[in-house]
């Protein structure tokens, strides 16, 4: 948008605003993650007193007993896998298959998952529950893994329905005149051209898989299958009053997404604004 | 009958029966993780259940219960309070950062790259860092107030009174940043010889923002107003990371509600009865968004 010259200052001073609102949390994480619970209590703004970076080996192994990020990690990292790599297998080969289909055939079977997109966690949250409970999947990281994946799967399905849609006919036409079948054509031209949106969609379920909360809690009872989002409630009430190793471990929680952000930041926002939905 | 794909792939027909095969996965994993539960969380409305054992058929009861029920309504009020106030300051602040970063300026896209990180934080890390951020005397926010001069112990999460509102400004905080890229996405596509013709016709920014930018971005706009008003509809995670639903009651939204008397109390019939009643509410206000915003656009 074009703006008049006078209120240009303005709006340099309001995006240094904006950018100090959004990043000091981050920086106040990393340095109280340092200092001692007694430095923090004095003045919290200060840099004064001990360096402490056992507090990342107390975060690390958590307390005496008890479970730490190591342990969080662990099983973040198992739910991870299972649910991006599901979601990203299962949701491609639908998404590429039903868009071949005529125009008005694709709009309603992607009713399916732009319907799925609006249906509230809470009322789903139950029957999740009795199921794991009944099948002995309660504690069991590889499960949630599954179950994730079936919750991204609207969001994978309809960004890649959008990039594939627009996929080049000329290819499959070309991969047919050389006798590749359907799937042959899927599997070794469509997938290998298509590899930036898969990447862009397995990124945002990456995200959203490593904060979600309300349904790991209710499933992830042990400590020693707990998520990173739970384990930090978990821990929080561990360390209740010591504030040094749960700045740590908080920043143990955001740091390994921080550096998988800067790397790929284009690509994620990329797929914003691809699919639009999100959960 | 055999289906034609001729959408742009003429020449290319895939079998009715390999489309389905192909989507047959995806299908059954929507219909385990969407369909199943809404049955059954439908069904079990209607029924007792305390965590093990089988449902016992209880008729209307648990809605009775509910409906009868005071912290139900005080729980609604609270929510409705929340996700109204969290909507309106989310997509307010997201789209006020979208023009920000769309000016054409040099720093537009580092902008747009800093902006983003709240989203990629753990919601429950966010809420344990401001739960602490706000605490008298050791947290952060009064450190700095009190550094002004405006007082170092305010209990803001200890006071019925300021809690929720603490609450809705960490989501803004949290959730800015998806709408935001949206919208910059949207004002990206805005055709710029709009505005040369704006400015020709002698409108200034604001007159372009809110006759050219504005109209133009409203499906995105509309959309993320819709979904925005789910979400904090069923916001559990900060709320919970924050307050667990207290002090006295006064930030249990239906989500937190309904985990604590499924989960903690042990009656699922009753959590399962307030789901689907949230439910229908929720889903009836977003489509009665959704509904407005096309009539207001098909009406201009």
């Amino acid at each position: 948008m074009n703006r008049s010259r006078v209120a240009a200052p303005a709006w340099g001073l309001l995006k240094i605003g904006i950018t100090v609102l959004i990043v000091f949390p981050f920086i106040f994480i990393l340095l109280l993650s340092f200092r001692s619970m007694t430095d923090i209590f004095r003045n919290p703004l200060g840099l004064t007193g001990n360096w402490v970076p056992e507090n990342f080996e107390r975060a690390w192994n958590g307390p005496p007993g008890g479970t730490g990020f190591a342990n969080y990690f662990f099983n973040s990292i198992i739910v991870v896998i299972v649910a991006v790599v599901v979601s990203a297998v299962v949701g491609a080969v639908a998404a590429y298959f039903v868009s071949l289909l005529p125009a008005r055939w694709r709009a309603r079977v992607l009713m399916i998952p732009l319907i799925a997109t609006i249906i509230p966690t809470l009322a789903l949250l139950i029957p999740f529950f009795q199921v794991f409970n009944a099948w002995g999947l309660i504690n069991n990281p590889v499960a949630l893994g599954v179950l994730y994946a079936g919750l991204s799967l609207p969001m994978t399905m309809l960004i890649l329905h959008a990039f594939f849609v627009d996929f080049p006919h000329e290819l499959r036409e070309a991969a047919a005149i050389d006798g590749l079948g359907h799937l042959a054509t899927f599997s070794r031209i469509v997938v290998p051209l298509s590899q930036p949106s898969l990447l862009a969609v397995s990124l945002l379920n990456l995200i959203w898989v490593w904060g979600e909360t309300q349904i790991a809690i209710v499933l992830m009872q042990k400590a020693a299958s707990q998520t990173i989002p739970v384990g930090v409630l978990t821990f929080q009430s561990a360390f209740r009053s010591e504030l040094g190793p749960i700045f740590a471990g908080l920043s143990l929680a955001t740091l390994p997404l921080m550096a998988i952000y800067f790397v790929f930041n284009k690509t994620i926002s990329r797929g914003v604004s691809m699919g639009g939905t999100f959960r | 009958m055999t289906s034609r794909a001729a959408s742009g792939n003429a020449g290319l027909r895939v079998p009715t029966r390999v489309v389905l095969l192909a989507a047959f996965p995806a299908l059954l994993l929507l219909g385990a993780v969407f369909a199943f539960p809404i049955v059954q969380t439908l069904q079990l409305s209607f029924s007792d259940w305390r965590g093990f054992g089988p449902m016992e058929w209880t008729g209307l009861d648990n809605y009775v219960d509910v409906l009868n029920n005071k912290a139900f309504f005080e729980a609604l009020r609270n929510t409705v309070v929340f996700a109204l106030a969290a909507t309106v300051g989310i997509v307010a602040s997201a789209l006020l950062l979208a023009v920000a970063a769309t000016g054409g300026g040099r720093f537009d896209s580092i902008y747009r790259t800093i902006w983003f990180l709240p989203a990629i934080v753990p919601g429950t890390a966010a809420a344990v860092f401001w739960s602490i951020s706000v605490q008298p005397q050791s947290g952060v926010i009064n450190s700095i107030l009190g550094f002004l001069g405006l007082g170092s112990d305010h209990a803001w999460l200890g006071s019925p009174d300021t809690a929720l509102w603490v609450i809705v400004g960490v989501a803004i905080w949290t959730s800015t940043a998806f709408p935001f890229l949206l919208l910059a996405g949207a004002i990206d596509r805005v055709p710029p010889e709009i505005y040369e013709a704006a400015r020709i016709d002698g409108a200034g920014g604001w007159s372009q923002f809110r006759y050219f930018t504005l109209p133009l971005i409203r499906p995105v706009l509309t959309m993320v107003i819709a979904l925005q008003l789910i979400w904090n509809f069923n916001a559990f995670t900060i709320v919970w990371g924050m307050t667990r639903g207290g002090p006295a009651g006064s930030t249990t939204i239906l989500p937190v509600l309904l985990y604590q008397e499924g989960f903690k109390n042990g009656d699922f019939g009753s959590a399962a009865a307030m789901g689907v009643l949230s439910s229908v509410l929720l889903i009836a206000l977003g489509t009665i968004t959704l509904r407005g915003s096309a009539s207001k656009a098909a009406g201009e």
